[in-house]
């Protein structure tokens, strides 16, 4: 089990962070999240995986300065 | 500290004019040549059109100077101005301060949005503008006391040049029983020798006991300020609450001011953590999306970047409530304290240093080759001191050291500087000999422009090459964000009004990362409203980070979610329970666009504001050179290929490099096309005679103005 910003969901193993995002609607604009307090950025997100028990938010839109 | 004297030479007791509906309809003229102190009523004609904050400065300024005016002519103007809603304590970001003047780097009007209390201050004492022209002989402090109802001259003799310590001791002077009634504007010693000189505002942290500082950085307004002989503005008021700016209905007010803070203090802790880290969570994310400046803009990451990340500055930030304004639910304004310098007057001493923010990060670290996280604290601390801009600064300097390195300038030109990138010791011996006014520094702090005709005229430095490397338009220097990729956000810095900062549009992840606005017509959409927008903010008196760096849970389902429609509409409610003037989120934006527009008139009034100055050097729109080519060949080589349908067969690297720059080049001109157009401007980018008539702001001397163009 994961929570995703602040929702439980089922983890399996070997699930990237790019196929969460795909697994959610309305993720077109993330390009960044934080894992378990660490920022992971879009080209990182097909290539990390997401460890069990993980606590992820997704970030805003970028915005900028 | 030094002793020092303030003789009195001018004071005037008025009658405080009452705040209604977030203005006091009046304005304070201070003439430094003269000593004349003038107090006048504002036109509701005038509060009707330019709204208040940047709308103010620039009509007030336009009346003064003439489109001779130069920065150093005594009929220039400093005008600082907060805005109806500027003020409000527990609205987040709800207490900015906005200042214009004739540029030393451009010659064109500036203009800086900046934190802590001085304009709410000045409002509350009975001006919504304050607007200081003509020179003074001796150094002089300008003080308004709206506690006791007086504005003061007094000639100065004594007071240190060291920003932090004169702050200090000017709270200490006025109110030293309360240094919360107090806000200080000052610059530092480099901004008399250089044209890079900022402001800073300062706001007394009741906690930790000590002036906190913000910066009206760019464009050379320090450097206007210490021409003039203004030692400091001094603003000295009471209580705030919010009450103080009288809205018109108190409890809409109250009831939008409590859910914008109450979901920042929700979800900031979700979110960007702002709270925390306050905008340094952008350099990890810059650098791995290949947008964080590395050796003057050359390349956009960088392996050591985290090492200036928010990883590591979480750690070194004094723990505190840090919010430039009273009760900024954001609170990102961070500081460093007992941090110890290792060069300079202050080398060895323990000093509290106010940021770093993104920008000094990445301009005074990646961009130097610098990722030394103490190393861009001591550069942040003495830019402050010293009164310098640290984005102009670090890219100024960035610049300097690819010069170096590509042998334009040696250290027969340095004075013996060896200023290859990474180069620590020797980037702070420039901002020392600024400091001083000798040395090689004193040509950095001209500013690129001038420096890429210094270095060609006297250095033999090839212009050519110079000019695709500066990292200058209009003559101020770029913010620091890589824009090769993002064509908007090439449009976002070049089509600015003062030049490449990125408070008018920010647009890289919407346009690169997410290909939101893939056609001309999309973009040149997003520079419309994005810019009138964020123009929005300035007028009211507003920062505009918590618009958009802590959004809505539900923001994603919305099909424009960079838009955040839900702040839009608490925006709309917050003026419309101040001011009493009903408005919905769709007036917002025409509001700006009467000011917006105002500006490019007034460029064109001083000379420029036409096409050929919404110019890039090449280093902003593509590759320079064939190593910077490599390094992203696959990139270079798929935008040929794939977009510009070129057969690259057999192809040399530097013709790849020439092909590319001609096709980017002219996809740049197209871009200015269609942006012209969609803001009623003329293909030579002059606002039409239509569109100053729908905007109201046909004056005569713009309809003149408008004809002496050729455009009615
Ligand atoms: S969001 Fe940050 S910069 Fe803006 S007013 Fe609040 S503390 Fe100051």
């Amino acid at each position: 089990m994961i929570t995703v910003d602040e929702k439980k969901m089922e983890w399996h193993q070997g699930i990237t962070i790019r196929e969460l995002l795909n697994r959610l609607e309305h993720t077109q604009f993330c390009a960044a999240v934080r894992l378990n307090g660490k920022l992971i950025s879009t080209p990182a997100f097909e290539t990390t995986k997401i460890p069990d028990n993980a606590v992820i938010y997704l970030l805003p839109l970028i915005a900028g300065g | 500290m030094a002793e020092f004297t303030l003789k009195e030479i001018k004071s005037l007791e008025y009658v405080r004019p009452e705040i209604e509906k977030g203005y006091t309809d009046h304005s304070l003229h201070v003439d430094l040549s003269s000593k004349d102190i003038k107090i006048n009523p504002i036109e509701p004609k005038v509060k009707e059109k330019f709204i208040g904050g940047k709308g103010y400065d620039l009509w007030f300024m336009w009346n003064s100077v003439s489109g001779k005016t130069k920065w150093n002519d005594p009929e220039n103007a400093i005008c600082i101005a907060s805005g109806p809603l500027g003020g409000t304590p527990g609205y987040p970001g709800g207490g900015k301060s906005i200042v214009t003047t004739i540029s030393p780097l451009t010659g064109i009007p500036i203009d800086s949005n900046v934190g802590g209390y001085f304009g709410p201050y000045t409002k509350f004492s009975g001006f919504d503008i304050l607007e200081i022209t003509g020179k003074s002989d001796a150094q002089i402090v300008v003080l308004i006391d709206g506690i006791d109802s007086k504005i003061k001259l007094y000639e100065a003799e004594g007071l240190t040049d060291d920003s932090y310590t004169l702050s200090t001791q000017l709270t200490d002077y006025f109110d030293k029983e309360k240094p919360v009634n107090i806000s200080v504007v000052s610059t530092g010693s480099a901004a008399k020798h250089t044209e890079l000189g900022c402001l800073n505002f300062t706001w007394f942290d009741a906690k930790r006991k000590r002036v906190r500082y913000k910066q009206a950085g760019r464009g050379g307004i320090g450097t206007v300020f210490a021409h003039k002989n203004v030692k400091a503005v001094v603003a000295r008021w009471g209580s705030v609450s919010m009450k103080s700016n009288n809205p018109a209905d108190f409890d809409a007010m109250k009831n939008v001011t409590k859910l914008h803070a109450g979901e920042i203090n929700e979800l900031d802790p979700k979110q960007n953590r702002m709270a925390l880290v306050g905008t340094t969570h952008l350099v990890p994310i810059m650098n791995d999306h290949d947008c964080l400046p590395v050796n003057n803009f050359k390349y956009g990451m960088h392996p050591e970047a985290h090492n200036i990340g928010e990883a590591v500055y979480e750690h070194i930030f004094d723990k505190g409530f840090d919010g430039c304004w009273r009760g900024c639910a954001v609170a990102c304004a961070h500081g460093v304290k007992d941090f110890v310098p290792f060069t300079g007057p202050y080398k060895g001493q323990k000093v509290f240093v106010d940021g770093p923010e993104y920008e000094t990060v990445a301009g005074c670290g990646s961009n130097l080759g610098v990722f030394d996280p103490f190393f861009i604290l001591e550069m942040n601390f003495y830019c402050d001191t010293y009164g310098l801009d640290t984005i102009s600064i670090g890219t100024g300097i960035a610049f300097v050291m690819e010069c170096f390195e590509m042998g334009l300038i040696t250290k027969e030109h340095t004075g013996g500087m060896d200023l290859s990138f990474g180069n620590r010791l020797n980037a702070l011996e420039l901002l020392h000999q600024m400091v001083r006014g000798e040395g090689f520094g004193m040509i950095v702090g001209k500013g690129i422009r001038k420096m890429k005709a210094i270095f060609a005229k006297d250095f033999g430095a090839d212009a050519a090459i110079m000019q695709d490397i500066g990292m200058e338009s209009k003559g101020l220097e770029f913010s620091e964000y890589m824009t090769k990729e993002s064509l908007a956000q090439q449009g976002g810095y070049g089509m600015a009004l003062k030049g490449p900062q990125h408070d008018e549009a920010w647009l890289i992840f919407l346009d690169m990362v997410h290909n939101f606005m893939p056609t001309f017509e999309n973009k040149a959409e997003a520079l419309h409203w994005f810019p009138m927008f964020r123009t929005w903010f300035g007028l009211c008196g507003l920062c505009k980070l918590p618009w958009n760096d802590i959004v809505p849970e539900d923001n994603r389902q919305n099909p424009e979610p960079a838009k955040v429609v839900k702040h839009v509409g608490w925006y709309a409610d917050f003026f419309s329970s101040v001011t009493g003037r009903k408005v919905s989120p769709d007036d917002l934006i025409p509001m700006s666009e009467a000011v917006y527009n105002f500006q490019r008139l007034f460029n064109l009034k001083m000379g420029y504001g036409t096409r050929e100055f919404d110019t890039l050097p090449y280093r902003a729109v593509g590759p320079v050179t064939v190593d910077e080519y490599l390094s992203r060949v696959e990139r270079y080589d798929k935008d040929l290929t794939e977009n510009y349908k070129v057969d690259i067969t057999g192809m040399e690297i530097t013709e790849k490099v020439a092909v590319l720059r001609k096709h980017r080049e002219a996809r740049y001109e197209q871009l200015k096309d269609a942006v012209y157009k969609r803001r009623g401007w003329t293909p030579n980018g002059i606002p039409t005679l239509e569109t100053v008539k729908r905007l109201g702001i046909d004056f005569p001397d713009v309809i003149e103005l408008l004809k002496a163009n050729g455009v009615c």
